[in-house]
Formats: structure tokens, sequence, C-alpha cells
């Protein structure tokens, strides 16, 4: 995964999480199911969707949430 | 100094000679001031008779969405030493074996930036310090760290993994419990840390049937040491059990397959009919040996009442070679594992646990899913009733 | 200064490598232990191929420790036992010892300092539990005081040797049961009678609405319009009051000062030996909550465990021992009332399973 398409798939994330924010709890596991999807043309794999996640977590761009189960959330939210 | 707060319905458990709880959180208020307000509300609630902790907040630590538990106080004014009380979940070491440096050296970490309490261990087997507000949560991490510890599972992933004493102090153990336990759980490590499942997962490793670590009853995947060829019988000691013990009444009669008997003064077993189920053993232990061909049992599904319904773990795998697949790193292992994982990823709903996922498509389908054929030994019996379901797959 | 290095920081290390933490005994002795003898209810001794001989001394704990519970075992450890110890899966703190002139002493040493030695064989072992009100919202009781008044009255079985087979209870503040409650001996769960209240204006902030729907076991969440706006409803008629749903919405809160309480289950067991595992069995419905010493909780466990010890042969579970005698002699012999609520109306798993490790090889 090219360093460019990793931050296409972390834009697309936080950006999603972004406009449902209040409405839908992302699960991280639909999360990956999703990119895994969205982003099949370019050949990425669940892995690569997975270390792109981890990276928005170690940047502290998005955060987990948790309630009954995991989900991914603004950090200014909690 | 008086105290912070009466406590009157707490100090009546002050008494009695099974040691107290209560003793201790006044233990730990004498060095960490901020658990005297924990005194106060856990009292709170001894009057009303419910609790007072809020729900909903969240605690954690940069990049792992795991090894936190939030808490916060319904009264934060009036108990502001407990207006965040989170719990930081902790790996132990395998088997629980500890030495008293770092023992002390983790006391010390919980008064200062703690509670002063800790958990050995919580039910899932994680150490817990208690107590700690969100500023704290990277200090104690990184403490902790520093001796060589990291953060365990919550949430919807791998939780840490758990397993008995075994070889390190039972000669009932078929299989290096410790040693596969800490190796995968080093192999699952970013599982634990960063939540990508339905709901949680449990691995749990029992030497032997005794099952010591209720692996059975609460873990989706269960390890239960067994082997596959003869008891080992040292017919002396067998005699010298016969003159201490009626060992027809209380061994054999016992058994569950009534495979054991006498031939004058000879225990006799027949092996093919022992379903390893560790009776004889246990109360002859000088006398009877589990066989060399050793492993393990898996067992799938286990799993407490919410959502659905309580789960036995179920059989899944009757032999699982471990010390042959260690040699190769636990490559057949992680292959079952990770086909597992992709047909609950593909196939579950949020909030199922596996064995809820196999009960709502059938066993068929998820043997499928993994790749593993059908064998008796998992079925109690073969099906009774006609509603066969013929498919066009037949060879 | 040193302070203005920034140090790395530390993350996903790993768990601790055990080996650092075994004495040199069971180093050499891993995996090549011959047999063991219980000695007393304290004291137990594994011996090694090799004739090298191990002692435990097991000691009681109420799980939530002190700094200074840590630093006293550590004490102990380090005075006799090069330090080392370990704890079980229920909690219990075991000393393990190299040279056998060093147990008694440290057994007078444990009882001198007020510590409870004890836990092997055929007694009642340490009550594994929760968390209660000391640390989580879901609970409809205490766990560590309802523990500490059970453990008080039946010290005795503790410290002596005198029950027909070992004997484990368990405690869970509610049903979601961290812990295993649900295959114990005798089993006490913590147990809500009425419905979740719903906070209209909360939930809109707080909760997704599909996954609270999709948190009831029994269908008894709908969607609802309140005051025009989006909500939930539950249909009091087929709740169970498990509280799952207030697990994923914190604006259904289910815990009720004067309806919350006990219940009591018996004959579970997770052992294979035997017979095989099995999940524990309702035997009083309810009893209410009364700290702080739970008089009518702890006359239950005594009313069982005086007609189990009375009635079992040497070396049956409780369990075993009602499956011999049959249930309906059980609620003769301790009195317990049989209701409508000892049928089950749930959903019953498949029964056609191997739920064991029984299998022949
Ligand atoms: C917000 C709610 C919950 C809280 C605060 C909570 C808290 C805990 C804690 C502190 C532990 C011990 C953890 C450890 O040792 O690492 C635990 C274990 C456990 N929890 Fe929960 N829990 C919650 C919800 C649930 C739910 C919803 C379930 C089941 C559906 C559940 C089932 C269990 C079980 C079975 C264990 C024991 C695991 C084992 O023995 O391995 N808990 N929980
Ligand atoms: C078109 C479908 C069916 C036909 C033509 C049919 C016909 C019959 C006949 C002729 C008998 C014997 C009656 C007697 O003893 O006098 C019988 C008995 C019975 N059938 Fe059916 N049946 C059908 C479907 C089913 C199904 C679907 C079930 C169950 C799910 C079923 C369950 C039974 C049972 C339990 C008996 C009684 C057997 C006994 O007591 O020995 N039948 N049926
Ligand atoms: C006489 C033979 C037995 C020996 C030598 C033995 C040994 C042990 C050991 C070493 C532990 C501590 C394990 C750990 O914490 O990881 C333990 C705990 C346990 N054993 Fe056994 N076991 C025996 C028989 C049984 C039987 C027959 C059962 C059940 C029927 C059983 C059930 C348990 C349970 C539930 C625990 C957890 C108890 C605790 O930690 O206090 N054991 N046993
Ligand atoms: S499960 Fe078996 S091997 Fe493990 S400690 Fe218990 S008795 Fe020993
Ligand atoms: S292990 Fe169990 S089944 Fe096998 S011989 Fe012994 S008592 Fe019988
Ligand atoms: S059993 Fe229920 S109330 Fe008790 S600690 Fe677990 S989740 Fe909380
Ligand atoms: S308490 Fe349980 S049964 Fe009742 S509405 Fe909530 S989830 Fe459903």
């Amino acid at each position: 995964m090219t360093d460019e398409t990793k931050k296409k798939v972390e834009d697309k994330i936080v950006g999603l999480v972004k406009e449902y924010a209040g409405k839908k709890r992302f699960k991280p596991i639909d999360i990956v199911k999703e990119m895994e999807k969205e982003f099949a043309s370019e050949g990425l794999t669940k892995d690569d969707i997975k270390a792109a996640l981890k990276e928005i977590m170690d940047e502290e761009k998005l955060v987990y949430g948790y309630a009954g189960g995991s989900f991914l959330a603004l950090p200014e939210n909690q | 100094m008086g105290k912070k707060h009466q406590t009157p319905l707490l100090d009546e458990l002050k008494k009695g000679k099974w040691i107290s709880f209560v003793r201790e959180i006044e233990r730990a208020a004498e060095k960490s001031e901020r658990t005297e307000d924990l005194l106060g509300q856990v009292e709170e609630s001894y009057r009303d008779k419910v609790n007072h902790w809020k729900h909903g907040g969240m605690a954690g630590v940069k990049s792992y969405g795991a090894g936190m538990v939030g808490r916060f106080s319904e009264f934060p004014d009036k108990y502001p030493g407990i207006k965040e009380c989170h719990s930081m979940r902790i790996i132990p070491s395998a088997g629980f074996f500890y030495n008293s440096d770092f023992l002390r050296k983790l006391a010390d970490i919980s008064e200062k930036y703690a509670g002063g309490l800790l958990n050995f261990h919580g039910a899932t087997g994680n150490i817990q310090v208690l107590g700690m507000s969100q500023a704290e949560a990277e200090d104690v991490f990184q403490a902790v760290a520093e001796l060589g510890f990291d953060l365990g599972g919550s949430g919807s992933d791998l939780r840490t993994p758990s397993c008995c004493a075994g070889q390190a102090r039972c000669e009932f153990a078929n299989y290096d419990t410790m040693k596969i336990c800490h190796d995968l759980t080093e192999e699952y490590l970013d599982e634990l840390h960063r939540p990508a499942f339905n709901y949680k997962f449990k691995l749990k490793f029992s030497g032997c049937a005794n099952d010591c670590v209720a692996s059975a009853a609460r873990s989706d995947l269960a390890f239960i040491g067994t082997w596959k060829d003869k008891i080992k019988i040292n017919q002396d000691e067998v005699k010298n059990y016969v003159k201490k013990l009626n060992v027809q009444k209380y061994v054999l009669d016992k058994c569950p397959t009534k495979c054991m008997w006498f031939e004058g003064e000879k225990l006799v077993i027949d092996d093919e009919n022992c379903v390893k189920c560790m009776h004889c053993i246990n109360v002859l232990p000088k006398a009877l040996r589990s066989g060399d061909e050793k492993g393990a049992s898996i067992l799938i599904g286990a799993k407490a009442p919410l959502v659905t319904g309580p789960r036995m773990g179920m059989m899944l795998v009757p032999f699982y070679d471990i010390n042959e697949d260690a040699k190769n790193d636990y490559e057949w292992l992680k292959g079952l594992i990770s086909n597992m994982w992709e047909f609950w990823d593909e196939y579950g709903v949020s909030r199922e646990r596996i064995g809820e996922l196999i009960g709502r498509v059938g066993l068929n389908t998820f043997l499928e899913g993994i790749g593993l054929e059908p064998i008796p030994e998992m079925v109690g019996h073969p099906r009774s009733n006609p509603f066969i379901k013929f498919t066009e797959d037949e060879d | 200064m040193a302070e203005e290095i920034k140090k790395k920081r530390l993350t996903d290390i790993g768990p601790h490598d055990y080996n650092d933490y075994l004495s040199p005994m069971i180093k050499k002795n891993y995996g090549k232990w011959a047999f063991h003898e219980i000695l007393d209810p304290g004291t137990m001794v594994h011996v090694a191929e090799n004739g090298d001989k191990l002692y435990t001394v097991r000691m009681g704990s109420p799980r939530l420790v002190s700094g200074s519970f840590v630093r006293d075992i550590c004490d102990i450890a380090d005075k006799y036992c090069g330090g080392h110890l370990r704890f079980t899966t229920r909690n219990n703190v075991e000393f393990l010892i190299e040279d056998e002139k060093n147990v008694e002493p440290l057994k007078k040493d444990l009882e001198k300092m007020g510590y409870n030695v004890g836990g092997i064989g055929n007694i009642i072992a340490n009550i594994v539990h929760t968390q209660g009100w000391i640390h989580c919202h879901t609970s409809a009781s205490d766990a560590s005081g309802v523990v500490k008044s059970v453990m008080d009255e039946l010290y005795e079985y503790f410290v002596e040797d005198k029950l027909p087979s070992k004997t484990r209870i368990a405690f869970a503040c509610c049903l979601n049961m961290c812990g295993s409650v649900s295959s114990s001996d005798i089993a006490i769960v913590g147990t809500h009678r009425k419905p979740p209240r719903i906070d209209a204006e909360r939930l809109r902030n707080l909760c997704e609405i599909p996954s609270t729907i999709a948190a009831c076991p029994t269908n008894s969440i709908r969607p609802d319009t309140v005051d025009g706006k989006p909500g939930v409803k539950v249909n009091e008629e087929t709740c169970v009051f498990c509280g799952s749903c207030y697990t994923v919405c914190p604006a259904m809160p289910i815990a009720n000062a004067e309806n919350d309480g006990l219940s009591i289950w018996v004959g579970g067991k997770v052992s294979n030996a035997r017979t095989k595992p099995t999940f524990s069995k309702l035997a009083i419905p309810f009893i209410p909550n009364d700290p702080p010493r739970w008089p009518g909780v702890v006359d239950a466990i005594k009313t069982i465990l005086n007609a189990y010890k009375e009635g079992a042969e040497p070396g049956e579970r409780v369990g075993e021992w009602i499956e011999r005698i049959g249930w309906s002699r059980f609620f003769k012999i301790t009195g317990f009332p049989f209701t409508k609520y000892h049928i089950d109306d749930f959903r019953l798993a498949e029964t056609t399973m191997n739920y064991s490790s029984h299998t022949r090889l």
C-alpha cells in the first residue's frame, strides 16, 4: 500500500465518522468491511485497512469508544 | 485525624474471620487519599441498596482501544476523589507466577497514580489497577510498561488469554499450557489492543479435563489437555491404595464408561473406551498417569448468559497435537483460528459471540466455512429427527 | 537534564516472559512432576520425578487488595520462598516453598498477620466474584459484601476438610456473569425484577437506536416516537430484566433499590471428571438485598451445604448428589419452595452436541 492510498483510506474513514457523528456508531469491524469493498479495485487487503486504522489511532484523529461493543469516535466528543 | 466519611454499615464487614475487603479499601486509602471517597460512595450504596456509578464515558491510552474500563461517580461533587475511577487491565504473567520485586513495584505504581487498589486477578485473568483518572492513565501505562508489562483486552477484541499452572506445578498437565498461552498472546497482540471483532473472543488453556481455568464454561475456544494412548498403571501403588480406600466403589464404579476392572489384584483399563475424564487419576495420583501421546481437545463456543443464553464449549477438535504444531510455530492452529475469525467477521452480527453464530447458522455451515469435516465426536448423538436437507453436492 | 531527553513511548511490548518468575526448583522440574499430596487444607506438596519436593501454602484473598496487602505477601515470599509466589484462578495466593522447614513458620506468620490459610481439598474454595457496588454500574447487588458475609459464616469449611467433595461457590452481581458463575456448585447471582426506565432525552444523545434494539434477547425493545422525535419503548410483558439494553444504552438504567436482589443456583460443574460439565440450576429465584450482611443469602447457602454434607457420598459434587437423589427430593430436603419461576421458558439451546471433552481416541 503506498502512502498515498493509505492517506486516502484514512481520510475516508475519518470523514465517515465525522459525517455520521451523533447518528451512527461505526464499529471497527464494519468500517474495515466497508473499506475493503470500497478499495477492492486498488487491491487493498483487510490487513492494509487495519494498518491505516492503527495509524489513525496513533495520530489520535479518532479514538475508540465502548458501549456494549467497541466503536470509533471523534476525540473531542469523548 | 478522623475518617473523611462515616461508614457504619461497611464497618460491620470488618468483623468476622474472613479477610475483609473493607479493611483493604481502608488500607489503600491510607496511601492514596482519593480512595476515602470510594468508601464514602460504597457506604451510600449500602444505605440506598443501589450502585452509584454513572454509565457512559470512556477511558483509554493512545492508540489502544482496550485495556481500560471507564468508571465515573454519580456524585462527583460529594466524592471528588472518585469522580473518575477507571481501571486498567494488565496482561498477567502466564500461570499467575510472580516475584516480590515486580509486585512491590506495581503496588507503588498503584498508590502513586491510582487508588492504591488492585485485583489479583479480574475474572478474565488480568491484573487490574483501580481508581485512576484519564489524565493519569498514560503515566500508569508507561510505568507498567517499564516493568515489562502490557495492557490486556477489553471491548470487542481478543480478551487476555489465560491458562492453568500446567507443567510448572502440576503432574496432570498434558501440554505446556503456559507456553502456548504466552505464545498466542504475543502472536495476537494487535487483536488484544485494537478491537476489530463483532464481540469479545476468549482463549483459555487447561492442562487436563479438571479444567482449573473453567475454559469449557467461559472461553470461545477452550483447550483441554488429553492423551491418545494408554493410562500408565503402577500396580504396586494400586495395591497400596486398595489397602486404604474402597477403590471399587470410589474409582471403578464412578468411571463414566465403566472401562476399568480388577483381574485378581491387577487393575485393567480398556483404554479404547476411556474418555480421559481424569477421575481415576485424580483419586489415585501415585498409581495412574496419563499416557505419552499427549495433546489437547479443542472446544468451541462457551459463553456467559447475555445475549442469547449461556453455552458450554462443544467439541470441535478431539485431538490437537500441540507439541508437533508448536514446532511449526502453531501453523495449523493459526490457520484454524484465522478461518474462524474470517467466518465470524463475514457472517456474525454485532455483539454475537461465535457460539451464538454457530447456533444461528448451524454447525454444518460453520464447519464448511472453516474447512473441518463433520465427525461423530462432535455430537452427543446423531440426529433423531427426519428433516434432512439433502443437497446436490454429494459425491 | 535527563528528563529532557524525550523517552520513547513504550507500546505493544506484549506479555511478560513467565520464565522470569519461576523458582529454580520449578524451572528444573518443569513438566517432570510425578505426583502431589494434600497435607492439610492449607498445604500440599508436589513431588518431582527426581524426588524434589515443592511445598505450596494457600492463603485466602478478597481479590480486591491494597498495596499494603501486596507488600505483606511479598515480605513473606522474601522471607521463606526466595520471593516466589503465585495466584490461583480463584484469587487465592500460593506461596511456593522449596525448603520444608519453612512451611510451618510461614503459616504461623500468616496467621499472626490475620490472614486465612486453607482452601485445598474437600473445602469451600475462595468465592470467585465480580465488582458489585464497588466498581460496576450494572450491579443488582454488592459482590464483596455478600462474599465476605458468606465466607465469615462458612469459615470452618475453608480451613477444615469436611465436605464430601470440593465445593465451588461463585458470585455475579448481574446476568452478565463476569466469571463463569453459570457452572458452579452454588452460584449467587444479582437479579433485577423491573424493566429498564427510559430517559428519552438522554437516549437521543447517548444511544444508537438499532444497536439498542438488537441488544435485547427477547425482542422487547421497539422503535417509538417520543415528542415527535425517534426513541424506543419497552414491552414490559416480555422483558426479562436482563439489563443487556443498559450495557449498550446508558439512558436505560435498570437498577432499582426496592426490587433488586439475589438468586441462588446449584449443581453446576466445569470439570469433566466423571460427569460432563453442567450449568447451575435455579434453587431460589429471589432474595431481597439486605446489606450489610445479607442474612437470607447466608442462610440459604448454609441450608444447601448442610443438606449436601448429610446426603452426598464421598467424592460427589453438589450436582452429582442432586442428580442421584433427584430434584424433587432436593426441594423437599432444603425446604425451598418450587415455583413457576423454576420452569424454564427461555429458548433452549440445541441439546445434541457433545458439550464436553469426553471422546474416544
Ligand atoms: C458495562 C458492562 C460491563 C462491565 C463494567 C464489565 C466488567 C467486567 C470486568 C471488570 C471483568 C473482569 C475483567 C478481567 O479480568 O479482565 C469482566 C469479566 C467478564 N465479563 Fe464483564 N463487564 C461488562 C459487561 C459484560 C457483558 C455484557 C458480558 C456478557 C455478555 C460480560 C461477561 C463477562 C464475563 C463472562 C467475564 C469473565 C470472563 C472470564 O472469566 O474469562 N461482561 N467484566
Ligand atoms: C404427506 C405426508 C404424510 C402422510 C401421507 C402420512 C401418513 C401417515 C399414515 C398413513 C400414518 C399411519 C396412521 C395410522 O397408524 O393409522 C401416519 C402416522 C404418523 N405420522 Fe404421518 N404422514 C405424513 C406426514 C407426516 C409428517 C410430516 C409427520 C411428522 C412431522 C408425521 C408424523 C406421523 C406420526 C407421529 C404418526 C404416528 C405414528 C405412530 O404412532 O406409529 N406424518 N402418517
Ligand atoms: C487431585 C487432583 C488435582 C490437582 C493436583 C489439582 C491441581 C490444581 C491446581 C494446581 C490448581 C491451581 C491452578 C491455577 O490456578 O491455575 C487447581 C485449581 C483448581 N482446580 Fe484442581 N486439581 C485437582 C483436581 C481437581 C478436580 C477434581 C477439580 C474439579 C472437579 C478441580 C477444579 C479446580 C478448580 C475449579 C480450580 C480453581 C481453584 C482455585 O484456583 O482455587 N481440580 N487445581
Ligand atoms: S487443569 Fe489439570 S493440568 Fe491444569 S492445573 Fe488443573 S489439574 Fe493441573
Ligand atoms: S480417565 Fe475417566 S474414563 Fe478414563 S479410565 Fe479413568 S475414570 Fe474411566
Ligand atoms: S456481573 Fe454484571 S454487575 Fe457484576 S461486574 Fe460483571 S457486568 Fe458488572
Ligand atoms: S432488560 Fe433485557 S429483556 Fe428487558 S428490554 Fe432490556 S434487553 Fe430486553
